[in-house]
């Protein structure tokens, strides 16, 4: 099959995927909606879908920029973790911390930004790095363990996640809340360590955005363009072949998931001191999940990501205004999700009609080959 | 200290301990059988997620509970052969599968109980606590005459008639495993599926089989965390249990029994944050004792085994 062939089949293939991942939605907004009969019902149903596609960027009048930066926003911490996702499961290596690590990393940032004055500009970077690094030792554990034992990563890092939640929880509860506030709210940031907003529209769309565009092009290169990034890759295709051809496997192991860390935790600290003004998370975020969907119908290609975490950030957007507006809960992202996941993760899905395409291309080269021969005999 | 222990040293403790590791004991059986036939399904927590809620809900609406666990168990099996459809034959690949199903289960579950009971206290509190009544759990059983033996009885009998199920299962799991046709073929295609095939056994009916009994045992045991655990359900109720399972397969390399005695281990753990919390500890230091024990056993568990394998080694060079 030709190269843009293959390429015609991906497109096509993740357009049905998604196109069924709507049928249920509709579905199940269907199941959900308002009204008597069934006529009123699927007037309900299309009123809820347009909100949910087309209402993100399109408002009553003409183009929504609010919420084109709004969906710009949501996109900086899904692209941090889905970018951890494709280094770590490219090596096959299955670790689930980007959850526990994007908490972690915002708590670090946010402890940064409190408690540490620093100049103008330094401050912040201090405080992004202290972040990135603690998820990065953080991952150490699962990434050790694996390596050099053979505990499974995943089981590792969800227990991890948990464990996370609740000692940055303890640690509020008890110490750190800002006993003023009505909530369990951190001290405000200072000045100093504030992320600086990119438009400032009330989105919250920070510069933030344009470290995770370069981070995108940064990750692309350490994957495509390194010799760290080809044994990655290689770990993840065959390990036995990358041991016998003497790749270092359990280093390459750690390495993946150590950087997956620092990815994950990066985007904490970005996230955090890109929208917030105090720490106030009390639940893992679910961004690390998000990230996974995203690493997945990107094929773990970091450029690819772009697109897919502006998909997800879209349909994210398109299912609150559903909620707000139609009676949906928004919830219903989290099995459109689910359904976009597999479909894109299925590799037999529509292999029939890509072997009928291949059958197609060869007969076709055979005949012209026929012809070709028939032509010089003459 | 001396507070701890007094506390520890109780039968309600020991009670405590069974009827937590109850449910964690379902995901496990159910990560025994299908790991034995070489698949990881970590869908088990949104399987139990899934079955808490059909099982909950039908409970309610029919009124018997009877009804709803057979719905929470036709619902477990129904997951999971929607697992295998995706793994085996759309050759997906079942981590992924896996992840999927517990996404599905932990926010599609809350956008079904808000669709189909118009429930909303707020973003996160929907629950359908407020549906179910005692009537509607799943009955205890008082052992005749176990009950009156003092300590023992207060400790073994008026348990959840799931929880004895439970421990029945573990049981009938090694008799299936292992004195039983279906559990050799099962095993073959877990251990070499080429070979299995070769001898006229058809591997994808076996995983068809094994993804479907863990999907069993996953609703039993969410029928035990809505219907007997706990009245109704709540969101992420199963925090994480299905997780715990497969670490408890694996501490447990893949045994039953063995497996039953890492579940309770962490049956025991949790228990013991539960009494940590009640004593006055913070709940945040507390909760997380469970996710801890798990790392910390997985990690004695790989130990152990790496030496038993250097053992072996030596063993055969000398």
């Amino acid at each position: 099959m030709s190269k843009k062939a293959q390429l015609r089949f991906s497109i096509l293939r993740g357009f049905v995927a998604i196109l069924i991942a709507l049928l249920v939605a509709a579905v199940l907004v269907f199941i959900s909606a308002d009204g008597a009969t069934i006529g009123a019902k699927l007037s309900s149903t299309g009123d809820a879908m347009l909100n949910m596609l087309v209402r993100p960027l399109w408002g009553k009048k003409g183009f929504a920029a609010k919420n084109f930066t709004d969906i710009l926003a949501a996109m900086i911490p899904i692209i941090f973790t889905s970018l951890a996702a494709c280094v770590m499961f490219a090596a096959n290596q299955f670790n689930l911390g980007g959850e526990g690590g994007i908490m972690l990393g915002a708590f670090m940032a946010s402890m940064v930004a409190v408690y540490l004055p620093l100049p103008t500009g330094l401050h912040l970077v201090v405080a992004l790095i202290v972040a990135s690094v603690s998820v990065g030792i953080m991952m150490l554990i699962p990434a050790v363990l694996k390596a050099k034992l053979g505990v499974s990563e995943m089981v590792c890092s969800l227990m991890l996640n948990s464990i996370i939640m609740y000692i940055i929880n303890y640690l509020m509860n008890t110490s750190l809340a800002d006993k003023s506030k009505g909530q369990v709210m951190s001290y405000d940031f200072l000045p100093t360590a504030i992320l600086p907003p990119l438009v400032d529209n009330g989105s919250k769309l920070s510069w933030g955005f344009v470290i995770a565009l370069v981070f995108i092009v940064l990750t692309s290169i350490f994957i495509y363009r390194t010799r760290w990034g080809y044994a990655i890759r290689m770990i993840g295709i065959n390990q036995d072949f990358a041991t016998y051809s003497g790749i270092k496997v359990g280093l390459i192991i750690v390495l993946s998931q150590v950087i997956g860390g620092l990815l994950a935790g990066l985007g904490g600290g970005i996230e955090m001191l890109g929208r917030y003004t105090n720490y106030q998370w009390k639940a893992l975020p679910g961004y690390g999940w998000t990230g996974i969907t995203v690493a997945c119908i990107a094929g773990n290609n970091p450029i690819m990501v772009l697109f897919a975490a502006f998909f997800m950030a879209y349909l994210d957007k398109g299912c609150n205004l559903m909620a707000t507006y139609c009676n949906v809960p928004a919830q219903l992202i989290d099995i459109i999700q689910g359904v976009v996941f597999v479909f894109f993760a299925a590799e037999q899905f529509l292999a029939g009609y890509r072997q009928k395409q291949v059958v197609k291309a060869a007969k076709a080269e055979i005949e012209a080959m026929n012809k070709a021969g028939k032509e010089g005999e003459r | 200290m001396s507070t701890l222990l007094s506390s520890i040293m109780t039968t309600g403790f020991f009670y405590s301990i069974i009827r937590i590791t109850s449910p964690i004991l379902f995901a496990t059986l159910g990560a025994v059988i299908v790991e034995k036939a070489g698949i990881s399904n970590i869908g088990l927590d949104g399987t139990m997620m899934i079955s808490a809620l059909f099982g909950s809900l039908t409970t309610y609406w029919s009124g018997s509970w009877i009804v709803g666990l057979l719905v929470a168990l036709v619902v477990g099996v129904l997951v999971s052969l929607l697992m295998g459809l995706f793994a085996f034959n759309l050759k997906t690949d079942i981590i992924l599968v896996g992840i999927a199903i517990n996404m599905i289960g932990s926010g599609g579950t809350l956008f079904l109980v808000k669709v189909l009971t118009q429930l909303s206290e707020g973003k996160s509190m929907a629950s359908t606590t407020s549906l179910i009544t005692k009537a509607h759990q799943i009955p205890v059983w008082n052992i005749p005459l176990v009950k009156d033996i003092p300590v023992i009885g207060s400790v073994v009998s008026g348990h959840s008639i799931l929880t004895y199920v439970a421990f029945l299962f573990v049981f009938l799991t090694w008799v299936m495993l292992y004195k039983m046709p279906i559990g050799l073929n099962l095993r073959s295609v877990g251990e070499n599926p080429n070979a299995a095939s070769s001898v006229g056994v058809s591997v994808m009916k076996m995983r068809y089989i094994a993804i479907a009994l863990s999907g069993l045992m996953a609703g039993f045991g969410g029928a035990f965390m809505s219907m007997s655990y706990a009245m109704g359900w709540s969101q992420d109720m199963v925090a994480g249990r299905g997780f715990i399972a497969l670490a408890a397969q694996a501490m447990g390399s893949g045994e039953p029994l063995g497996s039953m005695f890492a579940a309770i281990l962490f049956g025991f753990a949790q228990a013991l944050g539960i009494k940590f919390s009640s004593i006055g500890v913070d709940s945040n230091l507390a909760s997380p004792i469970p996710y801890l024990v798990t790392i910390i056993g997985l990690v004695i568990f790989a130990i152990a085994k790496r030496n038993k394998e250097a053992k072996r080694r030596k063993m055969k060079a000398a």
